[in-house]
């Protein structure tokens, strides 16, 4: 857990409690409190603790004018203020060019001995954190604690505050209820009162006294193993960032500053949720694979990304990206491909909105995937061959990457899986989230359960993976597995299984796993599937990796088209190569007569067809 | 005092050139270093060649990718460096992609800078925040000064931020553009230079992308403490050999 000191007040008193290295600092700024604070300055204060401003129904320019004075990294909203409020403030603060990272909003509520939970729901989205105080007669710093068992009920994800009247006696009940369920999404302890040789004016050495106390509960950070999406810094754990030249941070940051904002706007939902209905063709089915069920005996569900107009998941992201495209007034869309699956579904949007298009394909991808060359093209795309390094997908990348750092301003680049710079792994993350949206309710209708027992999908950057576990992320009874391409073999030296080969480094702008040499020289991968052929990992499944959040399996050529026939014979669905390695994990993974597994039928096999015939002789 | 810093308070225009680390053929390092210097180059950017070189053109994505075949590393590149300061004087920076010095280990690539008598990093991917929180303190430590680029795109504000991180010089990119990506400025960039040149910056600007000739080089220190030559420089060993390092020099001096 983290720790918060709040209610500071003194210049003095400032300093040395920063030297504790506290996460957060609190200043409360409301005239009421015998702690409002009210010097001109915040002390400078080491970096890592993040200052946060506590307010009671403030206005937001009252707000904002305190943010931008003393640099808040953070909010505490303790009065009435709805979840409205929040995003106006989150808005706000986007706008300002003094803003490095999206504000934390912490938004308090008050719990005596019980708590109607329902009153958080509306905060779900606006809110990044809740806090839980005591209630009492004042807005806060009450002096007593309240009943922590109200907590077993928490029915969110959200990681909260634990607050009010927490002192030096209560280390050993932070104890053990640190190690009961409650505690579970218990993000930091909140201390104040019990602190003070007067309001405001902290006692250090009982402070000190207190950290080390607690040391144990306190270093154990836990929410970074227990949260998956990506934090402020865009970081996912240790993976992501953005590692980007500076001639590319002008584009980077316009879309961080803006594509939460843009994705929230009800305008932009009704215009996404219409061309996902109306063009794509979704809701896609759920679908019940009965005679592949039987087969290995236990409950198999496919989730058809496949029957998507052009063929794969693919377009979810597509769409999305053109619509923020518009929004940030880009004419002009580059985009890069590998199979040509992505250049297709960029090209689909591009001619459907009238937007210049240009692909960047790998010489030696072109020649493969002759047909979907000529998709794009008939699509009014342009497709500009990377002859650049190994001519494959991972130099395609390079290229749009190039072109985008030589046209600064009209262009916009549509990246096709969970990769990139941040924001990049969570804006296509979010896009396709709509697939497990989808899974939750279709499951409830056919087996009365939201949940299922797997989220299977294969990995490429892991876009379609993605967005098949994203609601399903923090549910912990819920498996997640996580399928690669072992190519000719883990120890073939032709493979392209990142989990298992790659070490942490940098590839297009993330930190991430990635396969290269002892020198840091990035390795051309080897699979069958072009889509899976990259040598890197999105940022968020190097995180799943690293925790153990998902089990990674790896599939070898051989096994992924012996399971793409069989589906073909035992379904009458001829499956993507790519998708096919998921589907080959029953051959090695057993599961339960009544598991529920839910598999991303990420794309249909026409465009592999030549790789069938030749495969099978057929 | 940094070899940088000294150098910057010299009262002329200042040319820097770099090349690419083991190109064109393996051992032509340290030949070459001793060559620029001998003709009257100030200052040298030793590539140190990466697979994926993001921000480069094609004239030195291609030197890269052949000094990579011919058994270019880190490793390599060090120790070819070993005794270099026993023959040159003029300051030198290591210019590479951030994954090759993570691997090798960001403090051990800085303390083995240091030995060898690097004085400076030119990262173009480890943006300026990220070296801020993370890795300023390791580089201040072993006495290395890392530049950072702007462009015509980036923003007054920012500007001023890494001004304030620099201590060295800031290294100007002519436009937006990968390496060698164009030929001569126009209004739109010399309105650009004197625009930072009005900024009152604390670090000198030296002026990069772009300049391959007497006259380009001329035009940018017009607006700048120094230019920058690299696609052009590697262009002409390409054709012509490193045995007309004096030809190209004396080409863009004279
Ligand atoms: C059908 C299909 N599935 C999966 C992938 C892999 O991409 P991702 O991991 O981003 O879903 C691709 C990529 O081209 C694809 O076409």
């Amino acid at each position: 857990m983290r720790l918060k000191v709040c209610g500071m007040k003194y210049q003095e008193n400032i300093e040395q409690v920063a030297t504790l290295q506290p996460d957060y600092l609190g200043f409360i700024f409301y005239e009421n409190s015998a702690r409002n604070f009210d010097s001109k300055n915040i002390p400078k204060v080491n970096k890592s603790i993040k200052k946060t401003g506590v307010f009671v129904d403030a206005s937001i320019d009252f707000v904002i004018e305190k943010i931008n004075n003393h640099n808040l990294q953070a909010v505490q909203l303790h009065g009435k203020e709805s979840p409205e409020n929040c995003n106006d403030l989150k808005h706000r603060h986007a706008e300002l060019d003094s803003a490095p990272y999206p504000l934390e909003i912490i938004k308090v509520f008050s719990i005596k001995d019980e708590f109607d939970f329902s009153v958080l729901k509306p905060y779900e989205k606006s809110a990044d954190y809740f806090l839980f105080d005591t209630k009492g007669k004042l807005p806060g710093g009450n002096g007593y604690t309240f009943n922590w068992n109200v907590l077993n009920n928490y029915p969110s994800t959200k990681p909260y505050f634990l607050s009010g009247g927490i002192g030096i006696n209560e280390i050993e009940d932070i104890k053990r209820f640190a190690k009961n369920k409650a505690s579970k999404y218990c993000y930091a302890l909140d201390v104040n009162s019990k602190f003070e040789i007067e309001p405001g004016l902290k006692n250090i050495s009982i402070l000190k006294e207190f950290k080390k106390n607690l040391s144990e509960v306190l270093e154990n950070k836990k929410e970074k193993a227990m949260n998956y999406n990506v934090n402020e810094k865009g970081y996912y754990g240790e993976f992501g960032g953005a590692f980007i030249p500076e001639m590319l941070y002008p584009n980077v940051e316009e879309l961080r500053q803006n594509y939460l904002k843009v994705m929230d706007e009800p305008e932009f939902k009704k215009e996404f949720d219409k061309l996902l209905k109306d063009y794509v063709g979704r809701p896609s089915p759920l679908y019940f694979a009965k005679r592949l069920s039987e087969k290995y005996n236990t409950k198999i569900y496919l989730k058809r990304e496949d029957l998507n107009h052009t063929g794969a998941h693919k377009i979810n992201n597509t769409i999305g990206q053109i619509l923020m495209a518009q929004r940030l007034g880009k004419t002009r869309i580059i985009a890069e491909t590998g199979a040509g699956q992505h250049g297709v579904a960029t090209a689909t949007v591009c001619a459907l909105m009238g937007l210049e298009c240009i692909v960047y394909m790998g010489e030696i991808d072109i020649a493969r995937q002759a047909p979907n060359v000529a998709r794009m093209k008939m699509l009014g795309a342009k497709v500009v061959p990377a002859l650049s390094g190994s001519r494959t997908l991972k130099d395609a990348t390079n290229e749009a990457i190039r072109d985008w750092i030589n046209n600064p301003v009209n262009t916009h680049y549509i990246i096709g899986s969970a990769i990139g710079p941040h924001p990049y792994p969570d804006m296509v993350t979010r896009f396709q989230s709509v697939i497990s949206e989808e899974i939750k309710w279709q499951l409830k209708e056919q087996e009365g359960r939201e949940n299922p027992d797997y989220v299977v999908a294969c990995i490429g950057g892991g876009s379609n993976a993605a967005g098949t576990y994203y609601h399903y992320l923090h549910e912990p009874d819920v498996g997640i597995v996580a399928v690669e391409a072992a190519g000719l073999g883990i120890d073939s030296g032709e493979s392209a299984a990142t989990s298992v080969l790659g070490k942490e480094g940098i590839i297009h702008g993330c930190k991430t796993l990635l396969m290269q040499t002892t020198d840091g020289q990035i390795t051309e991968p080897y699979s069958i599937s072009a889509g899976l052929d990259y040598p890197g990992v999105g940022p968020m499944h190097a995180h799943l990796s690293k925790t153990g959040r998902a089990e990674f399996m790896s599939i070898t050529d051989s096994d992924a088209m012996e399971a793409g026939l069989e589906l073909s014979k035992l379904e009458g669905i001829i499956p993507a190569i790519e998708t096919s390695h998921a589907l080959a994990i029953f051959k090695h993974k057993t599961f339960k007569p009544d598991d529920v597994v839910v598999m991303s039928l990420s794309g249909r096999g026409d465009k592999d067809l030549q790789n069938y015939i030749e495969y099978f002789k057929i | 005092m940094n070899r940088i810093n000294k150098k910057l308070k010299e009262d002329k225009k200042l040319l820097s050139i770099y090349f690419t680390a083991g190109y064109p053929k393996i051992n032509d390092t340290v030949s070459i270093i001793q060559n620029l210097e001998k003709n009257g180059v100030d200052m040298i950017e030793i590539g140190l060649p990466f697979s994926d070189p993001l921000a480069d053109g094609p004239t030195i994505q291609d030197s890269s990718t052949k000094a990579l075949k011919n058994g270019m590393t880190t490793e390599v590149l060090f120790n070819q460096l070993q005794d270099i300061r026993k023959t040159v004087n003029i300051p030198l920076i290591i210019m590479g992609y951030f994954n090759p010095m993570l691997q090798y280990g960001v403090e051990a690539f800085c303390k083995k800078c240091q030995e060898i008598g690097i004085d400076g990093l030119i990262i173009p991917d480890l943006p300026v925040d990220v070296y801020h929180e993370e890795y300023q303190t390791i580089f201040e430590k072993y006495g290395l000064i890392n530049v950072f680029l702007i462009t015509p795109q980036t923003s007054d504000k920012r500007i001023h931020y890494i001004d304030s991180i620099s201590n060295g010089f800031i290294y100007m990119v002519s436009s937006a553009s990968t390496t060698g990506a164009q030929s001569g400025f126009g209004k739109e960039q010399t309105s650009y230079f004197e625009r930072i040149g009005k900024m009152n910056l604390k670090n000198p600007q030296i002026i990069g992308f772009g300049i391959s000739n007497n006259e380009t080089f001329t035009q940018a220190t017009q607006y700048a403490k120094g230019a920058i030559i690299g696609s052009a420089f590697v262009k002409h060993i390409t054709n012509k050999g490193i045995n007309s390092i004096k030809e190209f020099v004396n080409s863009i001096l004279n």
